[in-house]
Parts: structure tokens; sequence; C-alpha cells
């Protein structure tokens, strides 16, 4: 009797589990319709996207997807220069009014013309509060959106603003279609833009699918009729899948990229990234208010050597803007306060009150390997002055927390300059600066980024900027290191592929031998 | 036992309904923001407000328990709020990979360990038996990230092997899904056999000793038949006992495995919606997972009804 009903309750079991398990939803079942003598390009990422929204998701991992399905109004060349993306052409009548001729003929990929409209309205989706757009204040200053025709569009703001065509460059000011926004309430798991590429699948954790655009309105491009996404977590795996060949392209670190030098059948391509790591301060803490002591632990840290310990000597000294930015960016070289001198730096901490040092705790991710090198190097350095620094690894959550609270007195992290100096200038150093976590406060900054953000004159502009940058290394809210390269392998197949520090996972000219 | 299996199925009641508020409460407690991990450094603090609330995480604490809990009971267990993706449906295709792979992990561990076992116990204290508790030690001592990272890297560099990238499941592509699990579940199949080996030993010398094995070998049985009919099945309930524990915890989600093999299970749902404080994801998966757990458990425990008939459930 008793194994009868044991039997029962295990056929139920049995039942219950496969009928739940094969609610499974339909987007799984075209998995391998394609061959690989389809131009199909495989590429491995460290990391799952976290949504598809390109107004709602700056995530890295969600952008250099969506990037492909959406576009904008104006996007950056090759040599980083303003060009027409979904806008022909646009004029400026006045400082603060800008009118964009859009490109005519161009369709979502639901078939739908795109027209003003739709840009009017992806712009007042950004700017709505209800949608909580990571790029709102981007346009903070837009007054008003005004359609003057089905391909002609006028934007007027309430003062002149340097950075408003850089940051309609942005991915995540995409042109988005109202009727699908209105569908799926929002865009995180669907995807109709105007871009080469068409969304086809998301496999959560897995893969995602693009397909070519048929209809692209640029003649030509994209040359590849699909591309997988696969996320791969583990480096390991993305380096045995590259070897391999199951895969034609991945990102890397330096050190894992040293691994591959052997191998004939991967290309190593290098560039210099946006990114630069740095030391940040709680500039309201004692004795980090005090600017000498931030003066003097800028000249006990040896750049150089952070360069060559933590990345392999691939990466350069940088200021507030990378070397990544062109003209932007100062020559740091020459700066005193980069000069390592151990002799001044004691005498600083002297004249700030603390003749025999001091003991302090730097803060970093457990996450980032170069982030926990970056502090044992640093630990070291400052020891040399008489600084006792303990090292506290916390994990990835409770560190964004960390760095939004300014609950730690020394924080090691990593920053994106962005593409306008804007970026790196005003928004994580002056007062207001929504990323300005350090408690930094200093009137004159803040009027020189305020002016560079309202000069229209690129030349002007430029020595603003760099007077801005000067005064910022002395001023020293952060200890700016190093700006580390970035590598992408390939393999020896892939052709038309350059990456470049603004847009490094370009494949509009991409195709397969 | 009608009764009992309903017995304890209520019971299912009180715990889970205790781990939901655990878990509920510990993710509150937890230092992180979600709105701040989902919009990075650009966001103003408006915008961080407003994510906050669209997530109704403005609300009092009870009230949010309330509403999720609401929902759970209906069998709706809400959305991602990183990804949007409803979570129920997640969790269950999520589950049947790390269900395949802990099955064929177990399979493959219980036809190492389980023989072995057997063998070192019969001939105690030989060489065979030194050799075999000396291969079972490194498997229980060996972590199974580093045998899986150092797989992965001699498969590639001496053989240029690499398991298929693209999970897909076994109903789509029984063999490519086939190629994909079977270094995982070797890999954890292994690492679970050190110890199920050990208890096969330990517990079939303990039942050799007893009074009805020398009757049975006076009564002129076998060899094979005192083993294989009266010892080892008497031997069970320990190694059965161990057996549940290592697939409870195994069901829960393989993560390290997971995370190397690049597989869409269970184990990384969990893992990065804690590391992007998806509250709703991580609430959701814990408590799937503490149910599995418990029926696991009382699968095993009914399984000791079966093997042993002197245990009756009433």
């Amino acid at each position: 009797m008793n194994r009868k009903i044991l039997f029962y309750f295990l056929t139920v079991l049995l039942v219950v589990f496969t009928a739940a398990c094969s609610n499974d939803e339909s987007s799984d079942k075209s998995s391998e319709g394609n061959s690989d003598a389809e131009q199909t390009l495989k590429i491995a990422n460290d990391q799952e996207p976290a949504g598809l929204d390109p107004h709602k998701t700056p995530a890295h991992s969600s952008v250099r997807i969506y990037s492909k399905i959406y576009e904008g109004l104006v996007t950056f060349d090759q040599d980083m220069k303003l060009v027409g993306q979904l806008a022909s052409d646009w004029e400026q009548p006045d400082d603060n009014t800008y009118i964009f001729n859009l490109v005519e003929g161009v369709n979502f990929h639901n078939g739908r013309e795109m027209i003003a409209d739709d840009v009017k309205y992806s712009f007042e989706r950004i700017m709505d509060e209800k949608t909580a757009s990571h790029i709102s204040s981007y346009f903070s200053d837009v007054e008003n959106i005004e359609v003057m025709n089905d391909h002609q569009i006028k934007f007027e703001l309430a003062e002149p603003n340097a950075t408003f065509l850089t940051n309609l460059t942005n991915s995540s000011a995409a042109i988005v279609a109202k009727e699908v926004v209105e569908e799926n309430e929002d865009l995180q798991q669907v995807a109709v833009g105007t871009g080469p590429f068409v969304f086809e699948k998301w496999v959560p954790d897995n893969s995602v699918t693009l397909v070519k655009n048929e209809e692209y309105y640029v003649k030509d491009e994209p040359k590849l009729d699909r591309v997988e996404y696969f996320t791969m977590k583990e480096e390991a795996a993305r380096l045995s899948a590259i070897r391999t060949g199951k895969i034609d392209m991945t990102t890397l670190t330096s050190k894992s990229a040293v691994l591959l030098d052997k191998e004939k059948n991967v290309d190593i391509k290098d560039y210099q990234s946006l990114e630069y790591s740095y030391v940040g301060f709680n500039v309201e803490k004692e004795p980090f208010n005090d600017e000498k002591v931030r003066q003097a632990l800028s000249l006990a840290t040896d750049r150089e050597s952070i360069a060559t310990v933590v990345w392999d000597g691939k990466a350069t000294t940088t200021g507030p803007i990378t070397p990544a930015m062109g003209d932007w960016a100062i020559e740091v070289e020459d700066e005193e306060l980069y000069m390592r001198d151990i002799e001044k730096a004691k005498k600083l901490l002297a004249e700030a009150g603390y003749p025999d040092g001091f003991s302090t705790t730097i803060t970093t991710a457990s996450t980032y390997a170069d982030m926990i090198d970056t502090a044992q190097l640093l630990q070291q350095q400052w020891a040399e002055i008489g600084v006792k620094a303990d090292i506290k690894q916390i994990e990835w959550g409770e560190y964004i927390d960390t760095w939004s609270n300014t609950s730690a007195d020394i924080l090691i992290g990593r920053n994106g300059s962005g593409t306008d100096p804007d970026r790196a200038m005003n928004y994580f150093f002056s007062t207001d600066g929504s990323a300005n976590v350090w408690n930094f406060s200093n009137a004159d900054y803040d009027k020189l980024v305020e002016e560079g953000k309202r000069t229209i004159d690129q030349d002007e502009r430029k020595k603003i900027y760099d007077e801005a940058q000067k005064d910022l290394i002395k001023l020293s809210p952060n200890l700016l290191l190093v700006s580390p390269e970035s590598y992408v392998a390939v393999r020896n197949g892939v052709k038309g592929y350059t990456p470049y520090a603004h847009n490094a996972e370009d494949i509009d000219q991409t195709y397969k031998e | 036992m009608f009764t009992y299996i309903v017995r304890r199925l209520l019971m299912l009641i009180p715990v889970l309904f205790g781990v939901s508020i655990f878990i509920f409460f510990v993710m509150r407690v937890v230092p992180g923001d979600v709105a701040q991990t989902i919009l990075g450094t650009d966001a103003t603090p408006a915008a961080l407000a407003q994510l906050r609330e669209n997530f109704g995480l403005n609300l009092p604490l009870y009230q949010q328990y309330l509403n999720w809990i609401g929902g759970v009971l209906t069998g709706d267990f809400g959305e991602s709020m990183r990804t949007g993706k409803a979570i129920l449906p997640d969790i269950l295709t999520r589950f049947k990979l790390t269900f395949e792979l802990t099955l064929i992990a177990a399979v493959i561990s219980w036809i190492i360990s389980i023989p072995l076992g057997i063998i070192a116990a019969t001939k105690r204290n030989s060489k065979t038996d030194f050799g075999l508790r000396i291969v079972s030690l490194l498997g229980v001592s060996v972590p199974n990230f580093a045998l899986a990272t150092v797989i992965i890297l001699v498969l590639s560099l001496y053989f240029s092997y690499s398991p298929p990238v693209g999970y897909v499941g076994f109903f789509e592509n029984p063999i490519k899904n086939l190629e994909i699990i079977i270094i995982p579940a070797i890999v954890l199949g292994t690492s679970m056999a050190g110890a199920v080996m050990r208890m096969t030993r330990s517990s079939i010398l303990e039942i050799l000793r007893q009074d009805f094995i020398r009757t049975i070998r006076a009564k002129g049985a076998k060899e094979k038949v005192v083993i294989f009919q009266h010892a080892l099945k008497n031997a069970m309930i320990p190694i059965l006992t161990i057996i549940g524990l290592q697939i409870g915890t195994l069901l829960g989600g393989t993560v390290i495995i997971e995370q190397i093999f690049s597989l869409p299970g269970l184990g990384q749902l969990v893992l990065t919606a804690i590391t992007q404080r998806d509250f709703m994801v991580v609430q959701g998966s814990v408590l799937f997972i503490a149910f599995i757990f418990v029926m696991i458990n009382l699968l095993v425990d009914l399984l000791y009804s079966y093997l042993d008939p002197r245990i009756s459930y009433k």
C-alpha cells in the first residue's frame, strides 16, 4: 500500500514539474536557423544586458546592443567630428536655437516612416520625470521642441549650451516609436528602432540576436546578416572560445591579451579608452579637507608604476580629461603634482599638521582586479610619507552605495570621461554636478566650467577647459591616475572592423571572409 | 503514508512563509540601492527618486511585503526591476537547465562513487582501498571551479576544443545540449563523488560487521549476494541522506559552474540579481529554491521507507 502511494506521489510530482517547466516562451524556438556560410558575427561579452530601453538603461552591456538598433539625430565620425545620422543637416539661427532637417524615407523596423513627431516624442519621453531617464539632465536646458513639418524640427534652449550637440550623440538619446512604447509600457524587452540591425530575440544570461535591417537607408550597410551576442562572464571561457573559433570577437583585459599573442588566428586590436582610474576623497572629512594633504598624496603617487604594474604598461597618465579626447586634454606630465617628490610631499603633510603621517582606509570594489591592484600599490607608495592605509574591498552593490553616499574616506574607482569636456569637468566636480559625490565645492572652479558650458566658440572653450583642468589638478578633489588601453580580440576572418574610443563596437562596415 | 505526505506538504506553508519574511527583510537591510545601480552615475536625484517610486520602494515596508506576497500567492512573482522580465517564467526556464545539470552530475557521481565505495569497503586496508581513499579525498578537496578552469584551458590549448557557445535546451537540440552540459556535469559529478564514495565505504563497513551479515555468510551465501542484496541495501540510508543534501544544494544553483561555463541557470539569475540589488528577483528565486529544497528532503524521507520497510510514516 505504502509503495503504491509513494508511486502515485512521485508520478504527480513529475507531471507537475514537467508541466511547470514546459510553459517555455516561444521566443526560444528558432535557435539554429543560420549556417556559417551566412555573414554571422558572434561576439562574446562579459556582462548580460540590463534591459534594452535606451532612455532608461545606461549599462554598457545594454548600450553596445541597443546602439545597433536605435539611432539619434547626430553622431561622431571616426575623427570624433559631429556628423548627421537621422538628421541630414542642421542650422543654428542663433545661439539658443537648433533646426534639424531629417533624412527622408527612413523607416522604423515595424515599417512605419520615422518623422519629426517621433523625434519630439522621444525627447519628451527622456525629459518626462515619470520616465526616470538617466540622461534627463542632458537636456534640462531645452525649453521648447517644435515640429516644423514631417522632416524638420526645432529645439529652443533657455540659454546657450555648447554640450547640446554632443549630448545628442549619446546612444541613449535615441529616437523611438511612440506606438511601440505605448503597446509595451516600456522598451526593456522589445526594441524597434531605425538602425542597421533589427532585434530578433534575447535569451536571458545566454544570447541576444540581431538580424540585418534589409531596408536600411544607408547604402550597402550593414554587411553582416546576423549578429549574435553571447554572455560569457568568465574570461577563461571567452579566451578558449576565441581560440577555437567558436566566437569571432570579444573584449579582454590586458592580462589576457598577452596570452593570445602567439595565437595565429586571432588579432588583438587595442585603442586608448575614454576611461580613467582615480582616487576620490571625501573632502569634508579630516584630514582630506585640507588641500595640502591631498596634494601630498598626489606627490607621493607614482602614476608611471601604476601604468606598468596594474596595466602592463598599456596605460597613459591622465588628467580629468583623458588623452583619447584629443585636443581637449592637456599634457599632464609637466604638472608639478604629477612628478613624484617624497620630500616635498612630507613637507606639505607637516604644514598641514601631520608631520608623522596618519592612518586611513582605502575602499575599493572586489569585483575589479585593477582597482584592488591600484589600491595595493598606493598603500605601498603612500607608506613612504607615513600614511598607513588599510584596504577595504566591498561587493559591487555596496560599492555603488558607498560611492553615492560618500561614505568612504578614500575611494578607488574608474570613470568614463565622456565625449564632451563638460562631463569630465562640470558633472563630476562642480558643486551641483550630479556625479560630484566628493562634497567638493569651489566657487571659482564652478564659474569657470559654467562658462565652458555656455561658450559656443570652440577655441575659446578650449582655453577655458585648459585652465579648469590645471585648477582641478591643483585642488585635487580626486587624484586622476591613468587611462588604460582597451582590447578587442578578433578572429582573422573578420574584416572592416576598427575600434575607436567613442565607438569601440562599430560593426556597420564589418564582414567575414 | 498519505496523511504523512499531506502533513509534510502542509508544513511547507510555515517554512516558506518564514523564508519569505526573512529574505524580504534581509534584502532591505543590505546596503545598496537598486535605482542607483540601474541608472548609474548620470542620473539626477529626481530621476532616482522617481525610479524608486515606480518600483514602489517608497511605500511602508509592511505594505511592500504584502504587495509582493499577495502576488506570489496568486502565482505572480512580479517583474525584474532591472530588465522588466516576468520572474516566474524566467525561474522555471532556468530551473530546467539546473535540474538537467544536477541530474546528469548526480548520475555520473553514482556511477563513479558507489562501485568504488563498495570495492574500497570489501578490500578494506588493501592497496586498492588506500588508493581509492586518496582519490576520493582529492574529489572532496579539489574545488570544482579550479577543476573547471583547468579543463577549459587544457581542452582549448591542447585539443583545440571548446564547448559550443549559446545554450540550447534539451528538447530543441539534444546533441548540442548534451555537448554543452557534459563537461560541467563531469566537473560537478566528480566533486560530488568523493563524499558519496567515502560514505558508501564506511556505511558498508559498518553493516558488514553486523550479526545478520555473519548469519547470512554462515548460511553459505555467496559474497556477491551478501554485498549487493543485503549490505548495500542496508547501507543506503546514510548514502541517500548525503545524496539528497547534495542534490538539494545543487538545485539551488550551481553558481560557479554556471558562471564558468556560461550556462543560463538558476544560480546565475540569483547572483546577478544580488549584485544589482534586484530585490524582486532575489526574493522570488530564494522562495523557489527553498520550496525545491524542502521537496527534495521529503522525497528522501519517503525513499527511506522504501529501502527499509521498518521505517513507516503514519
